[in-house]
């Protein structure tokens, strides 16, 4: 037995648990009803303007840490890792080197018919990833916010431009981000010429395709890219694959797709200002007025004519 | 709750808040919840039962403010989790093996909890790839943790070195 001192307690617990838990109640039907805005979002935006200074000083210490932990946890996997990473290098170098000579022949052609870019440059902001609230919740805080030109609802990617997910709240230096995983919605996207959508499993990395109106089947390993009829992200952005074959039944096309992000690995995500104009909510094709870029150590920001938009336009 | 009391358990309260926020959300091998732990644990210190029950309410609803899901979730799973340790803490005066599993036991009870409210409530931002998983592993993780910070915990948030000697 211990020798903790066992003063005499009266017992208030009950009464105080129950009023605790009926004002937690209280707090989601809050907020459902407001859909997180109102006082819960002020609420939200106070906490996390308190506390993402101290993640944003503590990740500097944590993250070696951080890195040493992981890898004596996976040294095993490690040397096999290198040695695909190493390969992946090899293949995207040829193809950088196949896509710069194209774009030498771009820029020789739009010289030649007296061409200029009319702007398709989506703003970007570069941010870290500074924090996870728990083991559960997918949610990720980044070093990023509303002076850095972040806005709510903001898609997001990854650095090699995979889909990750849209900017959930915002507060001056920091914001939320949420995957596309959490989404309930789910995101329009396009297989070859069929646009379906994209919803998350519970339990599992795999995404739920579902394509209505399908003409023809899909294939393992053809590329889901974002579609032009989704209201969160511009078109076009790769997404992941299809994970397994499946065949037109009854105009419909129900199957697997697994994403190109790994979320538990990621540190570095960008933000993109789109759309450009959140009025009309057209972000394909914005004509800035001024174009400028701003780089520092850690962000790069290429506003092109409207890096601040509210909601998903 | 003496002022300094309260001091110590504002600052313990929030390094296991920017602790689980940043080191133990990046690192994958080990996945406590320490910042429910920390509500456990208090159950074993000289705090009132009704101030402990207010901290882990005021915990729980921190790291709700700073996720992405519902307001309000883990504030109950984490006062319920603290109500348990209340009721049952003469069970983890055995010895520091018995404690480690007792914190395990209640935060298998509150991650469970966690799970069926956000199911309740629709929350898909909680019920992510590796949710079956964590169930067993933050459960675990706290066990070890328990084991290991329990009896330092208390002392320090007791001012007393003589808190929490097994025999």
């Amino acid at each position: 037995m211990l020798t903790r001192d066992t003063t005499p307690r009266t017992d208030r617990a009950m009464p105080i648990f129950i009023t605790l838990v009926v004002l937690g109640i209280l707090l989601m039907t809050f907020h459902v009803r407001l859909d997180g805005g109102g006082v819960i979002g002020v609420m939200r935006d106070g906490a996390q303007t308190i506390v993402s200074p101290l993640q944003r000083g503590a990740s500097y210490v944590v993250n070696p840490i951080a890195d040493a932990i992981d890898s004596l946890g996976n040294i095993a996997g490690l040397r096999e890792e290198n040695r695909a990473l190493a390969a992946a290098l090899e293949d995207k170098e040829a193809q950088l080197i196949a896509v710069q000579s194209q774009l030498a022949r771009l820029e020789l052609f739009e010289e030649l018919y007296g061409l200029n870019t009319a702007g398709t440059d989506i703003g970007r902001t570069v941010a870290n990833v500074i924090g996870r609230p728990d083991p559960f919740d997918v949610g990720m805080t980044i070093d990023r916010g509303s002076k850095h030109g972040i806005a709510v609802g903001q898609p997001v990617i990854d650095p090699s431009g995979y889909v990750v997910g849209t900017v959930a709240s915002v507060t001056a230096s920091s914001a939320t981000i949420v995957p596309i995983t959490a989404s309930r919605e789910g995101v329009r996207v396009l297989v070859g010429q069929q646009i379906g959508t994209l919803t998350s499993q519970i339990n599992s990395a795999e995404m739920r395709l579902d394509i209505r109106d399908a003409r023809e089947p899909v294939f393992a390993g053809d590329r889901i890219v974002t579609s032009a009829a989704s209201v969160s992200f511009p078109a076009g952005l790769p997404v992941g694959e299809v994970l397994t074959d499946a065949g037109v039944e009854a105009t419909s096309i129900d199957t697997t797709a697994l994403l190109y992000t790994n979320f538990d690995t990621l540190q570095i995500v960008i933000v993109l200002a789109w759309p450009a104009d959140p009025v009309s909510g057209l972000g394909q094709d914005p004509v800035p007025e001024v174009t400028s870029t701003t780089v520092d150590p850690n962000t790069t920001t290429t506003d092109s004519g409207g890096t601040t938009t509210t909601g998903e336009g | 709750m003496r002022a300094r009391t309260f001091a110590v358990v504002f600052f313990v309260v929030l390094v296991a808040v920017v602790i689980q926020t940043t080191l133990f959300g990046r690192v994958r091998v080990i996945t406590p919840d320490l910042v429910l732990l920390v509500s456990i644990l208090l159950a074993l210190t000289r705090i009132r039962p009704e101030v402990v029950l207010g901290i882990a309410f005021t915990s729980g609803l921190t790291i709700d403010l700073l996720g992405s899901s519902l307001l309000g979730l883990r504030a109950i799973v984490f006062t319920t989790a603290a109500y348990i340790a209340i009721r049952t803490r003469e069970r983890a005066d055995i010895g520091r093996i018995a404690t480690a599993i007792w914190a395990g036991l209640i935060s298998l009870v509150a991650v469970l909890l966690l799970v069926v409210v956000a199911t309740l409530f629709g929350q898909s931002s909680i019920l992510g790839e590796h949710v079956a998983t964590r169930l067993l592993t933050v459960p675990l993780a706290n066990a070890l943790l328990a084991f290991i910070v329990a009896p330092t915990l208390v002392r320090v948030v007791d001012q007393d070195p003589a808190a929490l000697r097994y025999s």
